[in-house]
């Protein structure tokens, strides 16, 4: 894709972002904006697991830190700006990682997955224990969601205007998503990369393996901690179950898979999918653990490579078959 | 007999029993790591199958031993059938692939038992003979903890001796250090996995039916049980028994030493031991360094 290919493309993408709420009404609004915020934990999760090679079984302990930090913010001190509130959500996500890089950048493979499986469980009983703080079970809700007031140009009332939030939201989303991408074609991105691919190899190149990782990984946590906060802000209310269950580190990994691994964008088009099979699963069934299970076992038996995976082989194929039509029936 | 040492008794006994009903499930779990390079996320929903299992046997016979010996044959002929036409086939992809196919495997396990049996909690009952209590020098001991406790060594002397006293634990030991060698010396690796995956499962069908009537059973308990068997296979190390035995072991006190003085606390004083554990050792306990 060319630049300016590119470019016009992020001009039809933000109008088209822009004319959903007009077009669509309030619910599939919100429907978009879940879509939207499970993306962008998505992605970067992806940061870590497609382009690194880290597989975590609990980056919801991100997202549940973001949701918690800006909900705690808001509920405590009183004033307090909607920006400055994400941004402790954001800082709180990047803090929490900066305490456990010195051990889980020592791990890597099973022992990284299941480190976090444990510290995200620790949270979440953390977050279930500790009633005088984040409210136990029921969680923190209803606390003030502040105007979006920028000094010297006005003020944008967010209370029970989801239409205004749906833009703050997805403004802040698509910022944190070109972020990411951008992290990626930089030389740094590179070196993570080449960690994936071999990490001793990449030592032996000069390059710093556990600060590299280190930084990618507070990088990709702040980024779940947006998704998280904006996810606190949308719904008004911060539970242990609907922002630091195993559920929600299951769902980004799903997302990846489904969508194809290792790719920017997949994981945006797995979010998309999962989020329209669970929701029309949970419309016609009860049973939404089997729908996800099977999900799961047919995606990793048949499409390991996920939906963005098949396109692409199937592109290669076609694009060699064209050609000569008989020549790839010898090698397959 | 004063009442604080009788206290530390029985505390110590509940996590002694707990320890041993971890470790069952942890070694299971670690045998199968350590020859396959297969974690199984569904290990801790085969457990709980075993457990509904062994319930539905306890209430159409009201025989425990029967349960006893059915429910985890049952659940193994569950993991080994997963093993032989699911896991067998992703095995090329990689462990994200092994992960997530049996995250999702967990996942069925865990609708099939909501929709089976409900989602309340159901009570298995112990059998007379194992519901009373006894003394010893003096002490009060529950009689199903020692049991619990006795089954536990049984089964692990057992393994021990299959491991190393057979030519199949020969074959299972060469496997875990090169299966590939071990193959090509023209000994079936495919069906040796499968048999050790089934005795892994079964294993944990065991400590899902001992511990059924200490806890009750409920679609929760993969999770709850689960969530301390992983730990302790990754804090005593993967593939390594011994750690396993020994971390168990800490856990089972740490748990109930824990509940009975800052109770609120508990789980999190376990997730802590092993946050130390590992930041010291990243490998685990003993775990061997290229894991």
């Amino acid at each position: 894709m060319s630049a300016t290919q590119r470019r016009l493309a992020c001009v039809v993408t933000a109008f088209a972002l822009a004319a959903i709420p007009p077009l669509f009404g309030p619910y599939y609004t919100n429907l978009f904006l879940t879509f939207a915020i499970f993306s962008v934990f998505s992605v970067s999760l992806n940061l870590l697991l497609g382009y690194t090679g880290l597989f975590s079984f609990g980056h919801a302990m991100f997202f549940g830190t973001g949701a918690y930090a800006t909900a705690l913010a808001l509920k405590h001190v009183s004033g307090l700006p909607l920006l400055a509130a994400v941004g402790i959500g954001v800082a709180a996500a990047a803090l929490l990682a900066l305490v456990l890089c010195p051990i889980v950048v020592r791990v890597s493979g099973t022992a990284f997955a299941m480190l976090h499986l444990a510290f995200s469980q620790m949270m979440y009983v953390l977050a279930l224990k500790l009633h005088n703080i984040t409210g136990g079970e029921d969680g923190i809700g209803n606390f003030p969601i502040p105007a979006l007031t920028i000094p010297g140009v006005g003020s944008v009332p967010m209370k029970d205007e989801p239409a205004n939030f749906y833009y703050f939201a997805i403004a802040l989303l698509a910022l944190s998503l070109w972020l990411m991408w951008f992290f990626t074609r930089t030389p740094l991105g590179q070196v993570q990369l080449a960690i994936r691919e071999n990490a001793r190899r990449t030592d032996y190149l000069g390059f710093r393996v556990a600060q590299t990782k280190a930084v990618i990984y507070v990088f990709a946590a702040a980024n779940a901690g947006v998704a998280g906060s904006l996810y606190g802000l949308f719904h008004d209310l911060v539970s242990a179950d609907g922002a630091l269950g195993a559920l929600v580190s299951f769902a980004p990994i799903i997302n990846i898979m489904i969508g194809g691994i290792g790719t920017f964008l997949g994981p945006v088009l797995g979010t998309a999918i999962f989020e329209l099979i669970e929701e029309l699963a949970s419309r016609y069934t009860e049973h939404v653990e089997l729908v996800i299970g099977l999900l799961l076992v047919v995606v990793i038996m048949y499409a390991p490579m996920g939906v963005l995976g098949v396109a692409r082989m199937l592109r290669q194929k076609w694009r060699r078959d064209a050609p000569a039509a008989g020549a790839l029936q010898k090698t397959s | 007999m004063n009442p604080t040492t009788s206290m530390y008794v029985a505390q110590g006994l509940h996590g002694l029993a707990y320890g041993m009903i971890l470790f069952l499930i942890a070694s299971g779990l670690n045998v199968i790591f350590g020859m396959m390079g297969v974690l199984n996320l569904a290990h801790a929903s085969f457990f709980m199958l075993s457990a509904y299992l062994g319930y539905q046997v306890v209430a159409l016979t009201g025989n425990f031993w029967l349960a006893l010996l059915l429910a985890p044959l049952g659940s193994a002929l569950v993991g080994v059938a997963m093993e032989r036409f699911l896991l067998r086939r992703v095995h090329a992809f990689g462990h994200m692939g092994e992960l997530i196919l049996t995250v999702g495997v967990g996942s069925i396990v865990l609708a099939a038992v909501k929709s089976i049996w409900g989602t309340e909690s159901l009570q298995l009952k112990m059998p007379a003979i194992l519901s009373g209590r006894v003394t010893i020098a003096g002490l009060d001991y529950p009689v199903y903890r020692l049991f619990i406790i006795g089954l536990a060594l049984l089964i692990l002397a057992v393994m021990t001796l299959l491991l190393y006293r057979t030519r199949l634990g020969k074959i299972v030991r060469a496997a875990v250090s090169d299966a590939g060698m071990v193959n090509a010396l023209g000994i079936n690796i495919p069906l040796v996995f499968m048999l050790v995956f089934g005795v892994g499962v079964w294993m944990a069908g065991i400590a899902g039916v001992a511990i059924a009537p200490i806890l009750t059973v409920f679609p929760g308990l993969a999770d709850q049980v689960g969530m301390d068997a992983f730990i302790v296979v990754v804090t005593g190390g993967f593939g390594s028994l011994a750690g396993a035995f020994i971390v168990s072991l800490i856990f089972g006190l740490l748990s109930s030493y824990g509940v009975q003085f800052m109770s609120e606390l508990a789980p999190v004083l376990i997730v802590a031991f092993m946050a130390i554990v590992l930041a010291i050792r990243p490998h685990g306990l003993l775990g061997a360094r290229d894991s």
